[in-house]
């Protein structure tokens, strides 16, 4: 059977497959793209290659011990997965939280923030750079700071990725003695590792002329997807869920929230690097302002069964390094979620794709995909 | 007779060299873009420093297994790392390690060295069409659009030190360098960037490796290929760079010519940091895009040869 | 374009912040969590475990399985006749070592035991004893006692006061 294949501008079309396995794919992501020439017509994006059925396990796992398996959902934020569950259970069984646990929640989530942000810096020019290439380069200058930082939050949980930090009440890990002494260390390199970072992409005509004016998403459109966090605030709108509802601690720090205008991908990079180092402002805030007293109103874990939720409904949200990371809890007063739904960000970011890929370049696709900062645990659950 | 006598004299030790040198290039390289990288690059095999690591590299290539897919063309895709390699190697023909030992001194020595080295795309081409698969396909016409736009600039950069040298032969042109021609006021300059970038571009290099843009088309027109015909495109890669090294030795940096050392200690010298520059380059930029790639060569680089060459006539008249 | 260059020159003089991991490890963390965990023994020599089951019932993922022995031992406590543990499924979550109320369970803090045999991830009573044997001095700071004196909420009394 012979398929007619030529466009009506003479040109062939050509299907071409991107992913699940490519270099550029994050994750496990499957775009089947139409070309013409380096022009793209059409893409159908295919997710779920990573589907582990998260939400159903919670409803057949205790609250408690759902705690350890959210930790997998986004693997590059952790916390921020622990955080909206430990709200809405909180909320709804009227647990309170010492203050000092809520010093600790926040460190512990502006630390994952920056390592998260690190991991899109380095992948994102690693898909403009190529693996042999000044994409590599910069890729192992933010994982060696990457790795700095993690080592400071495996000394306090135990925990590299994965630290099941924070319980229902508090969290389960005080700071070790010399936390403070670490951690100050690491933001003073850190400040000058940022500006060594932004030396190297902001100046650079190459890295510019990819990243400007490539992939816009309009406020609107954005908005009609659904998508927050750095992307939904690069695209102008001055959305946080930090300061739009603040939960926890996070009206006592001052910080900033940078948007971006265009809402291109140089923008999104713009607001990710800019929130690094509000992360840092809000860091030294809370490392020099923790309370003293408990770290948890009650003991965490004793039996599985003793954490109870009474009967009704919550949502909870919280700004994960994707955007709004939320919970939509269902109890009936047993230890066991009658029904969970994650609000995953990454999800709604990526859903954009079939609109941001029209009509770019096939070179695009790797800079789209990558300002968007999907983690396909987040996407598929 | 005598012609090939001296060839084979010459070509069988410089081949034999290239290819070591090819070989320890992957390492150095290696080596060079780990510590950039704050890491240590090869290390366990062969002490110190990984310094057997080449060998590795290629024995791990020869026992893999040799894989030539059900649906491409036979002759072709056989065919086409040899093309590639031949194009790369038969350029040293023209490149003079000192005043006397060259394979061939043509009179045409440079014109030769361009010619042979566009060459390469045949072999490129010929792998991305018979691969019969889609990434190839694309990375081969990306490549062949790349060498058409970068070839005009390249000979427009190149045309500038012949012009001072007054000469196409590749000795005369060291010769004629009483000053290295890239020291040459302002033209010299002009002329040496465009030679870098085109050059850059012509062998594949980032920021210009759109051809094998690893992110969008997984490997180029090698996504096909195994073991030893994959580690020819690899070995020809760097032996045109090499070559490319040396004709930027040849035309700015004054050859053989130099203090103390013999000559073809210098020529190897002044190669050899070219090179490292070159991968200096390559390891600190991210890619271009292949529209971007072809307006700057049209709009920018080709406009700025032909200026630069006007500047050069104008200077030879005026001397 | 030129500061580029300038800042990966500048990282060519730094030191390689690789850790060559062979031969040199990567100092771990106290409170490392590991999942290679050891059965803890008093000072006579007898297992600290009383098969209460507890870790059984917090494991998230299910992997402990505990069966009391019928008798109880010299001490007059129970003891567990059967603790498996699969360590493929393990989380690292760290409850089961929590909740233990004797200490009985800890993590050790190793590195690199990776295997390529099914059988060493199922961890069995006496694997386990013979870990703690051999990685005394590893043992995980966050034990049970040491995570519940951390983690202690103010006394309703003390709060009230």
């Amino acid at each position: 059977m012979e398929v007619q294949r030529i466009s009506e501008n003479g040109f062939e079309e050509l299907w071409v497959n991107m992913g699940p396995q490519h270099p550029a794919s994050h994750g496990v992501f499957r775009m089947q793209i139409k070309v013409e020439g380096e022009n793209i017509k059409e893409v159908i994006p295919h997710i779920g290659y990573l589907h582990r059925g998260v939400e159903k396990l919670g409803e057949t796992v205790n609250l408690v011990q759902f705690m350890p398996m959210l930790d997998r959902d986004d693997y590059l934020s952790a916390i921020s997965n622990e955080f909206p569950l430990a709200l809405a259970v909180e909320k709804l069984a009227g647990i309170e939280v010492p203050e000092k646990a809520e010093y600790l929640r926040v460190i512990s989530a502006e630390l994952m923030r920056i390592a998260s942000h690190l991991v899109f810096l380095g992948t994102f020019c690693l898909d403009m750079g190529g693996a042999l290439g000044g994409g590599t380069t910069i890729f192992l200058y933010t994982f060696r700071e990457r790795e700095k930082l993690l080592d400071i939050i495996e000394k306090w949980t135990g925990s590299r990725m994965h630290p099941n930090l924070i319980s229902f009440g508090g969290v389960r890990y005080d700071l070790y003695p010399e936390f403070d002494k670490d951690l100050k260390t690491f933001l003073d390199d850190f400040e000058k590792k940022i500006e060594e970072y932004e030396g190297m992409l902001g100046n650079n005509s190459i890295f510019l002329a990819r990243t400007k004016n490539v992939g816009i998403l309009p406020k609107e459109v954005a908005m009609g997807y659904g998508c927050s966090g750095p992307v939904l605030r690069g695209s102008g709108i001055k959305f946080d869920l930090r300061k739009a509802n603040p939960y926890s601690v996070y009206n006592k720090f001052e910080f900033e929230i940078p948007t971006g205008e265009n809402g291109d991908v140089y923008d999104r990079y713009k607001v990710r690097m800019e929130e690094m180092k509000q992360s840092v402002r809000i860091l030294r805030q809370a490392v020099d302002g923790i309370p003293e007293g408990p770290i948890s109103s009650q003991m965490p874990v004793k039996v599985a069964a003793a954490v109870k939720a009474p009967a009704g409904e919550i949502y909870s949200a919280v700004e994960s390094p994707r955007g709004e990371n939320g919970v939509y809890l269902v109890s009936d007063g047993k230890p066991t979620a009658y029904r969970l739904k994650l609000r995953t960000p990454s999800f709604y970011n990526l859903s954009a794709i079939p609109y941001l890929l029209k009509g770019a370049l096939i070179a695009d696709v790797v800079a789209i995909l990558g300002s968007l900062d999907p983690v396909f645990g987040d996407v598929d659950r | 007779m005598n012609v090939w006598i001296k060839s084979l004299i010459y070509s069988v030790p410089i081949l034999l060299v290239v290819f070591t040198i090819v070989a320890y290039l992957t390492w150095l390289e290696r080596k060079f873009a780990a510590r950039m990288q704050s890491r240590i690059g090869p290390y366990y095999v062969g002490r110190p420093h990984g310094w057997l690591q080449p060998l590795a590299d290629v024995l791990k290539l020869i026992v893999k297994e040799e894989i030539t897919p059900k649906n491409v063309d036979k002759l072709i895709f056989n065919l086409a790392p040899f093309v590639f390699l031949f194009a790369a190697m038969l350029v040293y023909t023209v490149l003079p390690f000192s005043e006397n030992i060259i394979i061939s001194d043509l009179s045409v020595g440079i014109l030769a060295f361009i010619a042979i080295s566009s060459l390469s795309i045949m072999g490129a081409f010929m792998a991305g069409w018979s691969s019969n698969s889609k990434y190839p396909l694309i990375s081969a016409i990306r490549g062949g659009a790349q060498i058409v736009s970068y070839e005009i600039p390249l000979l427009l950069a190149i045309v500038a030190p012949c012009a001072l040298a007054g000469s196409l032969k590749t000795t005369e042109i060291v010769k004629a360098q009483k000053l290295w021609f890239i020291l040459y006021p302002v033209v010299g300059q002009i002329s040496f960037l465009i030679f870098l970038i085109a050059g850059l571009a012509e062998e594949n290099r980032t920021p210009f490796d759109i051809p094998e843009a690893e992110s969008e088309l997984v490997a180029g027109f090698t996504v096909e290929y195994s073991s030893m015909k994959f580690a020819l495109f690899y070995a020809a890669e760097y032996a045109h760079l090499l070559a490319l090294a040396g004709l930027g030795t040849v035309l700015f940096l004054g050859g053989w010519k130099g203090p103390f050392l013999p000559g073809p200690m210098w020529f190897a010298i002044k190669s050899l940091a070219l090179f490292l520059f070159i991968l200096w380059i390559r390891w600190s930029y991210v890619r271009l895009r292949i529209d971007q790639l072809l307006k700057f060569s049209w709009k920018f680089l080709f406009p700025a040869g032909v200026l630069n060459l006007l500047l050069t006539g104008l200077i030879i008249i005026l001397k | 374009m030129l500061r580029t260059l300038g800042i990966t020159f500048k990282n060519l003089f730094r030191k390689p912040f690789t850790v060559m991991y062979p031969k040199k490890e990567r100092e771990m963390p106290k409170r490392m969590r590991s999942p290679l965990f050891a059965l803890t023994k008093d000072k006579d020599g007898i297992i600290n475990c009383i098969a209460c089951r507890l870790c059984q019932n917090i494991c998230p993922s299910k992997i402990i399985t505990v069966v009391p022995a019928k008798e109880k031992n010299e001490k007059g406590k129970l003891y567990p006749e059967k603790f498996e543990l699969l360590v493929e499924a393990c989380l690292a979550c760290e409850y089961c070592v929590q909740v233990c109320p004797t200490d009985a369970i800890v993590m050790i803090r190793v590195f690199g035991w990776a295997t390529d045999k099914k059988e060493d991830l199922i961890l069995t009573k006496e694997k386990m004893l013979e870990v703690y044997d051999n990685y005394k001095d590893l043992i995980s700071e966050s034990t049970a006692s040491f995570l519940r004196k951390m983690q202690t909420p103010p006394r309703k009394k003390e709060a009230e006061k």
